[in-house]
């Protein structure tokens, strides 16, 4: 695993909720991982967030996270999403969490897509490949390039560019 | 959907079954139990599905060409729900009249399908602004070489009720493609300069639920020491939350910023809340000129310049909203 300073670009185009305000901000939902992080939360960013903390000027609409599958994790992001949804009483309860393939919740900084199924067939692979991007002063875990792009062409039918 | 006015079918048998039961505009207002069954009756929709299109169609934050008028209790934005459909009453609005009127073809077709869109439901089509998409018509219908960079130029941006803030690429939606717009509420330093006022909300967003997420980030949390600099992004500095909603002037939240914070610093903060903004990814099945002319073309401009003069009429006679 490796230490990434944080990418050098921060600017893109309005008018997507995740893009970049002025420099030195970040786009809403990568502050979301952020966040995560900071409570305790073990994952790994996937998705839009993750490609443009790899560089890549793309719209940030969510924070796409796959989740360590461990029970004490799964508990802290439990107590992470409580805090965080807009509406707690839509976060699905802890015990449901292993049979989930993925828990979705709005949030204030927007949606949180955390990918549990994902997890418990990828983790040791995704995380192996992954690095740490500072985020702020969180060390936020992001999944190689490579993989977002695979995994983003696999689900959703996107390029790297898009 | 119905051909003529692009209002939904479920919508349009609601609009049958308030004039079957002789709720006209202006004249008495019916149960809605007794609508919701004459629905039933109709197309077979049990009423509790039923009931909420109802509310829909005649809550005056979700569309801005309200095709019922209610009384009583039909909720608010935020988390309080509509009373039993034994405890509310519904009339057709003058519009509403007017898309039967479309529907059963006597006059010609209306468009409020494309006044309305269909956000409010969940769907992709956003609104515009009533009086702009009729001007339109209009110039589309008396003058057909107009180009469509005049008729986008008139037709305008999404207007969303309640005046939020809409930014987005609006030419892309208007060639047809999809598109995220960002709709946010306004952001306004109280004339004492001691707080900031949060009002008019986007119609997605539910107030109460934002009031609470405001709250919580205000709430400082364990690694503060540990994380100074994410803690100033994501910590809320918040010292006071009020909420001040009234029907009659709609949601306001009121936040006092806390000590050594300016009200313009947490004004700056809340525009990156979700809740305080939302984003919708809006998308309309063609391109709006090619939509307006298809209108235009469909039927002789003599019978359209009427049928759109009575949707005119039955907007100006549609009580202010806010």
């Amino acid at each position: 695993m490796t230490h990434n300073p944080a990418p050098a670009h921060r600017g893109h185009p309005a008018p997507d909720a995740g893009t970049a305000g002025p420099a030195g901000h970040y786009p809403v939902p990568v502050l979301a991982a952020a966040v995560l992080v900071a409570e305790g939360v073990s994952f790994v960013l996937v998705g839009s967030a993750a490609l443009w903390l790899h560089g890549q000027p793309v719209p940030v609409g969510d924070a796409d996270v796959v989740i360590e599958p461990n029970g004490q994790n799964l508990r802290c992001l439990g107590q992470a999403l409580d805090w965080l949804a807009l509406r707690p009483r839509a976060v699905p309860p802890l015990r449901a969490f292993p049979a989930l393939s993925l828990a979705s919740v709005i949030t204030s900084y927007g949606r949180i897509d955390c990918l549990l199924e994902r997890g418990r067939i990828d983790w040791e692979r995704l995380r192996q490949s992954a690095v740490r991007i500072p985020v702020a002063d969180a060390g936020v875990l992001v999944a190689a390039r490579a993989e977002v792009v695979a995994l983003r062409r696999r689900f959703k039918g996107v390029t790297a560019d898009g | 959907m119905g051909d003529r006015t692009g209002v939904g079918l479920t919508e349009c048998a609601i609009l049958e079954a308030l004039e079957a039961l002789g709720a006209h505009p202006g004249r008495r207002y019916r149960r809605n139990a007794a609508v919701l069954a004459a629905v039933e009756d109709r197309i077979g929709l049990a009423p509790a599905y039923a009931y909420e299109i109802l509310l829909d169609l005649a809550r005056p934050w979700t569309m801005p060409l309200s095709l019922i008028q209610g009384q009583g209790n039909f909720g608010s934005r935020g988390n309080e729900p509509a009373a039993s459909p034994s405890y509310t009453e519904s009339r057709l609005a003058a519009a509403g009249r007017v898309a039967l009127a479309a529907e059963r073809g006597d006059i010609a077709p209306v468009p409020i399908g494309l006044i309305n869109g269909n956000v409010y439901a969940k769907g992709t089509r956003p609104p515009f602004r009533p009086q702009a998409v009729i001007d339109a018509l209009r110039l589309v219908i008396q003058r057909p070489r107009v180009t469509s960079k005049e008729l986008t130029d008139v037709t305008g941006p999404p207007y969303f009720l309640n005046g939020c803030i809409v930014t987005g690429d609006f030419t892309a939606l208007a060639a047809g493609r999809p598109t995220v717009l960002r709709l946010e509420a306004r952001l306004s330093i109280s004339e004492d300069h001691h707080s900031v006022i949060i009002d008019n909300f986007p119609p997605t967003v539910n107030p109460d639920d934002t009031a609470q997420s405001l709250a919580s980030r205000a709430r400082v949390r364990d690694w503060e020491a540990q994380h100074p600099s994410l803690h100033r992004r994501a910590h809320l500095p918040l010292s006071n939350l009020r909420d001040e909603s009234t029907q009659r002037h709609g949601d306001r939240l009121i936040c006092v910023p806390s000590h050594g914070t300016s009200p313009e610093q947490l004004q700056e903060q809340l525009r990156d809340i979700y809740g305080v903004y939302t984003t919708i990814t809006a998308a309309l099945p063609r391109p709006l000129p090619a939509l307006l002319r298809s209108w235009a073309r469909a039927y002789p401009a003599e019978e359209l310049l009427t049928s759109l003069a009575a949707l005119e009429d039955a907007i100006r006679i549609q009580p202010a909203r806010s």
